[in-house]
């Protein structure tokens, strides 16, 4: 299937981890025909892996530094972009996570987490998106894909921020899409389930060390909680991103899309 | 991007109508390569023209009528299918369509009776005779049709069984996925807003589709091909890991 990526631009950000969702997502981007894919996260050394890997692809790609919490980096990054390539036709917003384990009870719990843990997710998401969109709206074309999660739907996980903040990205989506629809920008959500990506290792801190047959064994039980009985792949979630990034979609907007095994329906 | 449906047999119902969404899907599926896309319609002729539209692009099908409604001609069709192909990997639930409508008290329950009959039942014994041959072969993809009506409550669709049918096509569709998971087979749903098919009674189809597409973000109504994209990505097992899901094409009419 043609997905229609001849010419276009995307701006993937939170790309840099080299087994996350940004990166495989920049990289079938490249692959099914993006001319350019530009790349950024926090860390510029990981964002330059990924911008070789791109290349290597035979897309073109650039490499920038930006913390998405901070407009002004933000502002700058995405101008950087627009000077190297004259447009941006596609943002996937990916940059995200959670800043701690906060699975615990509310008492126990750190205000002072819960507000990097929404500025992060939802005003990093938002602040990208604000200076994106002009441009957008310029071109009168326009493809914004967020990263959600499945957590926003998962309530044994008790009260986390980290969920609140996505499901706010769930909205924003919804806004957006409302309000930008005319204008010819599109918005959608992926919401992933459990993938193998560096999010897990902040949820496994401070947990006791067990032997690996123990291990195994609460892996077990937890996947045997989703319907398909599997993990999720960075690949799922970057066909899902992709097909939503692509004309193929182009009657959909404001949806969330759940892409974890059935845990979410 | 490769949609792996190289060898791929795929069952589409309601595919007669030439301006629909089941001839829309079954050209695309055949195009992006399954093997074979069998028809069915209970109009046959209509079926049959879909199956030579998807022969002329160098793929297998045949035409087999059957109202969708009724169990034996259900059960018969599938194993028509079954004798021709051997296997059915890809199961596409479009046949249906809307009976009644108009205030409540005006209603004919017999009225709701062939839209729970025709949207729900349909989809179900389709379902029903196509899920043993899935299960054998451990796996299987079942794409059904739902509505965007299951979320618009008010005018012009008003309380109307068309939307409560679609809307249990939905939970039969969530259901399914959970029971079947194991087996391997994925169950998923499209959600279309309005498009000029024969589902719109009007003459003039595209002039009721503008008219509703006032009130929807995109500012148009859904083509087929709009439908036949969304259902061919959860057709695929490039959506391996989604099931259960009911997603919308509808514009941003529902959201």
């Amino acid at each position: 299937m043609d997905l229609g990526f001849k010419g276009k631009v995307a701006l993937v950000t939170g790309a840099g981890s080299q087994i996350g969702f940004g990166k495989e997502t920049a990289l079938l981007l490249a692959k099914e025909g993006c001319d350019a894919v530009a790349v950024t996260d926090v860390n510029l050394e990981d964002a330059e892996k990924t911008a070789a890997a791109v290349k290597q692809i035979g897309c073109k790609s650039i490499a920038v530094k930006a913390d998405i919490t901070n407009y002004t980096e933000v502002n700058a990054m995405v101008k950087k972009v627009i000077d190297e390539y004259g447009k941006i036709d596609i943002l996937c917003n990916v940059a995200g996570g959670i800043i701690h384990k906060d699975n615990v009870p509310i008492d126990k719990q750190d205000p002072a987490v819960w507000e990097k843990q929404l500025k992060l997710n939802l005003v990093g998401t938002m602040n990208v998106t604000r200076a994106v969109i002009p441009q957008m709206r310029k071109q009168k074309y326009g493809v914004i894909v967020n990263i959600g999660s499945g957590s926003t739907h998962q309530y044994q996980m008790g009260v986390g921020t980290y969920a609140m903040s996505k499901y706010a990205i769930d909205l924003f989506t919804k806004q957006l899409a409302f309000v930008e629809g005319e204008a010819g920008i599109r918005v959608n959500c992926v919401a992933p389930g459990p993938a193998p990506t560096n999010f897990g290792a902040i949820l496994r801190e401070d947990m006791p060390k067990l032997p690996p047959e123990e291990m195994e064994k609460m892996r077990a039980a937890m996947l045997g909680t989703f319907p398909l009985g599997r993990m999720g792949t960075a690949a799922d979630i970057a066909n899902a991103t992709v097909i939503l990034a692509s004309d193929v979609t182009s009657y959909v907007t404001g949806q969330v899309f759940h892409v974890s095994g059935g845990s979410v329906m | 991007m490769d949609l792996g449906f190289k060898g791929k047999v795929a069952l589409v119902t309601g595919a007669g109508s030439q301006i629909g969404f089941g001839k829309a899907i079954a050209l695309l599926l055949a195009k992006e390569g399954c093997d074979a896309v069998a028809i069915t319609d209970i109009n046959l002729d209509d079926a049959k023209l879909t199956a030579e539209a998807v022969k002329a692009l160098g793929r297998k099908s045949i035409a087999v009528k059957a109202d969708v409604t009724n169990q034996a001609k259900v059960q018969a069709m599938v194993k028509k299918v079954i004798d021709e192909y051997g296997k059915i990997d890809i199961l596409i639930n479009v046949a249906g369509g809307v009976m009644g409508g108009g205030p409540l008290e005006e209603q004919n329950p017999e009225m709701w009776d062939k839209d729970i009959n025709l949207n729900l039942y349909g989809t179900m014994l389709v379902s029903k005779a196509v899920v043993p041959y899935m299960k054998k072969q451990n796996y299987g993809v079942i794409v059904n049709i739902g509505s965007g009506s299951t979320h618009q409550y008010g005018p012009p669709h008003g309380v109307g069984m068309y939307a409560i049918s679609k809307a249990a096509v939905d939970v039969f569709t969530k259901q399914l996925a959970t029971v079947e998971a194991n087996t391997g087979i994925r169950v998923n749903c499209v959600a279309p807003g309005p498009s000029p098919t024969n589902f719109i009674k009007a003459p003039d189809k595209q002039a009721v589709v503008d008219m509703l597409a006032k009130t929807i973000p995109l500012g148009r109504g859904a083509t087929p091909e709009d439908i036949a994209y969304a259902t061919l990505y959860f057709a695929s097992d490039i959506s391996g890991y989604v099931t259960g899901q009911v997603l919308h094409v509808s514009g941003g009419s529902v959201m």
